[in-house]
């Protein structure tokens, strides 16, 4: 098997030509949309949202569901503006609380997942309803304004004129988790746990924990991404994490995971952001209407879907086996 | 000490289960440095002992010896930790990962954030593989790999846990022939290097070819235990899994009319493998399938209720050629119904109470133009089987997952006397069944087959078959080999079956 | 009998029974005939949510699309009485109609894609919401008949006749399921597809009409909320119509509906929807505020979860399973 072949056969590799090759080709249609502002909306679109997607990856890699993300996202986000403003805490503090509220939220899903055996869509489901309702109850629904200087400067500036500083953390957290889910033993267990539960059993390998830890890591990803809004936002809304629910399945299912578990890329998950966040802008590009987006969101989820299914009933049907 | 010779032993193993004797003072005794083979029919036990030996279940009696010494296994991992490498028939891989880091996947539970050095995993992976002959990258993701070089993985990963004894479950079943003979030289090459090997199959050339003990269940018995292979023909393992040396079989003798048959297979092909397959039922006639497991037998009734296709040759209900499509027409059309040996998934819904389980398949014939039918209106055609079938339930309303498994076995055969279905085919009808709802079951076929329904009896039980059919056709490989006349004389007739299984 | 007071049907009336003692004690008001209208109004509208949702929930999957299918089918209402001019009749069977259709849709593609209902459901939530707000442009349709919006306000004894509709409907369906061949075909295939099919029943022809039968369901549940508000509005059931999933679970997991498909308690549901908006609005009186009741139903969804997983271990351990 040669070199190039390996690069076909990566799960990357789809999404990312489909990606260039459809920034080219708007692009030449319309020279607006690879003008450098516009490509800073993208990079900034693919930062934040490719945090969100991590998150619920994690908990697609072990086979179940994150329903709860947007809750944890919102929470987290309101933590860290609320922490500020009101307590005058400094940022750092405020987002380590943040994401402490997170990983403890996680925390809470998992722990209930694992040790209850009811599925993660019903208990993720009440989490969400406790998560958003905390956060609503807390805030009254009232956004908090008085956001620091230097977090809307982490939103909205780029380093060196170049990178946006938001991307940093999404550069950093994929870079992470890819080593954690290619390298490290409990990345393995996640992966495993996803693919084949009662091989892992036999193993010795707690399932308990295993379950426990994607959940966790989905936690604090979540209360990263709803951190890094308020940042992109420059403004506290409780608001955030309503409309993550959706995009956080749509990008991995385009990237290639398979629902059921055990296969998930953070590259294909990462491209599979992108190409959402090409075609949105696209649309707005071509003033078609924005309503749109929505229904051509879900129709990509089924193409995806279809095309995941009939890769598996090929790779069923044994062609190129050793 | 005595026991020491052998690498594992169980000794007089009992195990019970509510209402059934599922082993009964069983013994195994497996030597290093020998392909040890475990034979039985459905029902015999086997899957029990190997559940046993693997550490799933407890034993109730008996104990159990590891290279002599006593010891007990709470869990799977117990048995693995004493030196029981165990190759399932579903595979217990994870796909995507490398063959290096399947075998070595133990080592994940450990150090959960080291960093892990899939270079030298491939090095230590390596002389696994090579020692069974396999020349793979150890890189290579395992779903890149065929069922065989799958299976190789496993006893690799068995192997490299240092277990002393293999344990193969039904290793062949989805091999080509020529996989087959490349494990078998492995298994061959493990055995010389002092390696104990369970393997456990029914394909009975192979254990002819490859084991060098046999021990035998029957009816949760040891029939023969760690006997040698040596001076035993193909013909012998047939006879001690099946044959009975002193069989008092009950039989009616049966008036047979001449009338044409009811169901009519002609030389019918089907999607799962069925060629060549002709056979025919008449009304009033109990006509057996027999066959070793894995014969398609099942397979074989699926086709006919219509749940799988049929792709050549033709079916005939009442002389007229049908295509049948789909089991709803199977019974509401033409009245051939199915009662599955699998109870739990395929017969039963065990979740729902006794009256919905006998009536599913009348809800439609009894439903009014709206659609409706009443509890009362399924009731007054239910209940009198139910009542004559004798099942033991507080109420029509219980779960049927509540019950005994003689009681709903009865309760699967009363679906579908409630529907008067004309042919039934009945699948292993008294497997993990107790004596008396047995002798029950058997009395109620023949009732059935006295009132003119015909009867296609699918049955691994050699007396049961004896003791029921008229006329007895032999499957193996999912094609006939013969049919015979059942005289009830049980020494001919098991002898002439037994020649027909391995012609 | 006995069997009767370890159901669920029986402790949610003892929960509904114990919730209005309290409120009734705190709020003197609780009991005046504007709360009783109130009450009966949302608890019509949520039974009915639940009972669509339990309606997939029977085959042992779920549809999270149940909110877009009933905004569609409210704004397919609204335009067949605004734009088409047709009678408001008329208008119902088109609105009912586009929710069988959407329904069909989702089962469809459920049983040929084998994929699970989450996905199919997720991605066609948002594929009608989308078309919806396309067509719509986002615009309600508020020129509705008077009779429209008098039905709205109809009562019968403090009792709105939204909940009365409700209770009709779920009469119906519970009928439907106990003494229709199609009904029981329907559980039973769902309890176990292959048994169901060597029985004679197409377990896929039945996943299919359990999902159009849901969306009829979630379209009669918008059309009681298009009379309450007087106006079929896009934002009804909120952003994609995520806003029925709560109460849409609440209710049947409540009464007893076993989330792996094949048992259903059309009563149980109904009761569940009662508890969960006497418990809405008794804590709302007491000014516990709007949001904090939202996270209150999220922990009362996973004790009702916990507790049936409790009850299921002390019934195993005791023997009676």
């Amino acid at each position: 098997m040669g070199r190039t072949s390996a690069y076909f056969q990566a799960d990357w590799f789809g999404p990312a030509v489909i990606s260039v090759l459809a920034v080219l080709v708007i692009g030449l249609i319309d020279r607006a949309f690879i003008s450098p502002a516009a490509l800073d909306v993208l990079i900034l679109a693919v930062a934040l949202n490719g945090m969100i997607v991590l998150s619920q990856m994690v908990v697609i890699a072990i086979g179940q569901m994150n329903l709860s993300v947007g809750g944890i996202g919102g929470l987290a986000a309101i933590s860290f503006a609320g922490l500020m403003q009101v307590q005058g805490l400094p940022p750092v503090a405020a987002a380590a609380i943040a994401l402490l509220i997170g990983v403890a939220a996680g925390l809470f899903n998992g722990w209930l997942i694992a040790t209850t055996g009811i599925s993660a869509f019903v208990i993720t489901l009440a989490s969400l309803s406790l998560f958003k309702g905390i956060n609503l109850g807390i805030t009254s629904a009232q956004p908090f304004y008085e956001i620091p200087a230097v977090v809307k400067a982490f939103g909205s500036e780029a380093l060196f004129d170049m990178l946006p500083f938001l991307s940093l953390p999404t550069i950093v957290i994929a870079f992470a988790l890819m080593v954690l889910l290619t390298r490290m033993p409990l990345g393995r267990n996640i992966l495993a746990v996803g693919a084949n539960p009662g091989a892992v059993a036999l193993t010795g390998v707690s399932l308990k924990w295993t379950v426990i830890a994607a959940h966790v890591i989905s936690g604090f990803l979540a209360a990263a991404a709803g951190v890094m809004a308020v940042a992109r936002l420059q403004i506290g809304l409780p608001t955030i994490g309503d409309d993550w629910l959706l995009l956080s399945f749509a990008a991995p299912v385009i990237g290639g995971a398979v629902l059921s578990g055990g296969h998930v890329s953070v590259g294909a998950t990462l491209w599979g952001v992108a190409i959402v966040a090409i075609i949105t802008q696209a649309l707005v590009l071509f003033k078609i209407d924005p309503y749109l987006v929505q229904a051509v969101l879900g129709l990509l989820i089924l193409w995806a879907v279809g095309i995941n299914r009939w890769r598996e009933v090929r790779a069923r049907k044994g062609e190129g086996k050793l | 000490m005595e026991t020491a010779r052998y690498a594992f032993e169980a000794r007089s193993v009992s195990k019970f289960f509510p209402g059934v004797k599922a082993l009964s003072e069983v013994s195994l005794k497996l030597s290093a440095g020998s392909i040890h083979a475990l034979l039985g029919e459905n029902g015999a036990g086997k899957s029990t002992l190997i559940k046993i030996v693997t550490g799933v279940y407890q034993p109730d009696q008996g104990s159990l010896f590891c290279s002599g010494q006593a010891c007990r296994f709470s869990g799977p991992r117990d048995a693995m930790a004493a030196g029981i490498g165990v190759v399932h028939q579903e595979r217990n891989l994870i796909p995507r990962f490398s063959i290096a880091e399947n075998i070595f996947l133990e080592r994940n539970g450990r150090h959960l954030f080291r960093m892990i050095d899939y270079k030298a995993l491939a090095r230590e992976a390596r002389p696994w593989l090579e020692r069974l002959g396999l020349d793979l990258d150890p890189a290579l993701p395992v779903s890149r790999l065929t069922v065989a070089k799958m299976q190789m993985v496993e006893i690799a990963r068995a192997l490299a846990l240092r277990s002393r004894v293999l344990l193969l479950d039904e290793p062949t079943a989805s091999l080509t022939p020529h996989e087959a003979e490349a494990l078998f030289a492995v298994l061959r090459k493990l055995r010389d290097e002092g390696v104990s090997m369970l393997f456990v199959s029914h394909k009975l050339e192979e254990v002819e070819q490859l084991c060098d003990t046999v021990t035998v269940l029957r009816d949760g018995n040891n029939v023969c235990d760690a006997r040698s292979t040596e001076s035993l023909g193909r013909q012998d393992f047939v006879h001690l899994m099946i044959g009975r040396t002193e069989q008092v079989v009950t039989r009616r003798d049966r008036e047979q009319e001449d009338v044409p048959p009811f169901l009519e297979l002609k030389s019918v092909s089907s999607a799962l493998g069925h060629r060549d397959i002709s056979l025919a039922v008449r009304p009033g006639e109990i006509v057996g399938l027999y066959g070793l497991v894995g014969a398609g037998r099942s397979e074989l009734a699926k086709v006919i209720i219509g749940r799988y296709p049929v792709t050549a040759g033709e079916i005939r209900v009442d002389q007229a050629p049908v295509k049948i499509r789909s089991v709803a027409q199977a019974i509401h059309r033409h009245g051939i119904g199915y009662v599955s040996e699998d109870r739990k998934h395929e017969g039963l819904i065990l979740d729902h109470s006794v009256l919905e389980n006998a009536g599913i398949t009348v809800w439609r014939r009894l439903a009014n133009c709206l659609g409706l039918v009443g509890d009362r209106s399924i009731r007054a055609l239910v209940e009198p089987h139910i009542r004559k079938l004798e099942v033991r339930t507080p109420s029509l309303h219980q779960k049927v997952g509540l019950l005994s498994g003689g009681n709903q076995q009865k309760i699967s055969v009363a679906k579908w006397l409630s529907a008067g279905v004309k042919l039934l085919i009945i699948d292993e009808p008294t497997v993990g069944i107790d004596i008396k709802s047995k002798a029950y079951l058997h009395e109620l076929i023949h009732e059935l087959a006295d009132k003119g329904t015909a009867v296609l009896l699918i049955s691994s039980d050699m007396p049961e078959m004896i003791s029921l059919a008229d006329r007895i056709v032999v499957m193996n490989a999912y094609r006939v080999q013969g049919e015979l006349a059942n005289t009830g004389e049980y020494a001919k007739v098991s002898a002439g079956i037994m020649n027909l299984i391995h012609d | 009998m006995a069997s009767f007071f370890l159901s669920n049907e029986f402790g949610l009336i003892v929960g509904i029974c114990i919730f209005i003692a309290i409120f009734s004690w705190v709020d003197a008001n609780f009991w005046s005939p504007f709360n009783l209208f109130v009450i009966s109004r949302s608890a019509g509208v949520y039974a009915l949510i639940g009972l669509s949702m339990m309606a997939v929930i029977a085959t042992g999957g779920l549809s999270l699309a149940i909110g877009a299918i009933g905004v569609c089918a409210a704004m397919a209402f609204g335009w067949a009485i605004e734009s088409a001019g047709l009678h408001w009749s008329a208008s119902l069977a088109v609105a009912l109609a586009v929710a069988l259709a959407l329904g069909y849709v989702n089962g469809w593609l459920v049983v040929r894609t084998g994929i699970h209902s989450f996905v199919i459901t997720l991605a066609t939530m948002s594929v009608f919401f989308g078309g919806m707000l396309f067509l719509s442009q986002g615009q309600s349709f508020r020129a509705l008949p008077a009779e429209i919006t008098e039905f709205g306000r109809l009562k019968v004894f403090s009792i709105s006749a939204l909940f009365l509709t409700a209770v009709a409907v779920a009469l119906l369906l519970a009928a439907f399921y106990r003494f229709a061949a199609l009904g029981r075909e329907m559980l039973a295939a769902g309890a176990c597809p292959e048994a169901a099919e060597l029985s004679g029943v197409h377990s896929g022809r039945m996943f299919i009409l359990c999902h159009v039968l849901s969306a009829g369901l979630a379209g009669i549940a918008a059309l009681l909320v298009t009379a309450r508000f007087g106006a079929a509005i896009p934002s009804m059931a909120g952003q994609l119509g995520q806003d029925w999933l709560m109460p849409g679970f609440l209710a049947p997991v409540l009464g007893g509906t076993l989330l792996s498909g094949g048992r259903v308690s059309v009563p149980g549901t109904v009761l569940g929807a009662i508890l969960v908006t006497i418990l809405a609005n008794g804590l709302l009186r007491m000014s516990i505020g709007e949001f904090w009741v939202q996270a209150i139903l999220g922990c009362l969804l996973l004790a009702a979860v916990l507790g049936d997983v409790m009850r299921k271990r002390y019934l195993a351990a005791s023997g009676r399973a």
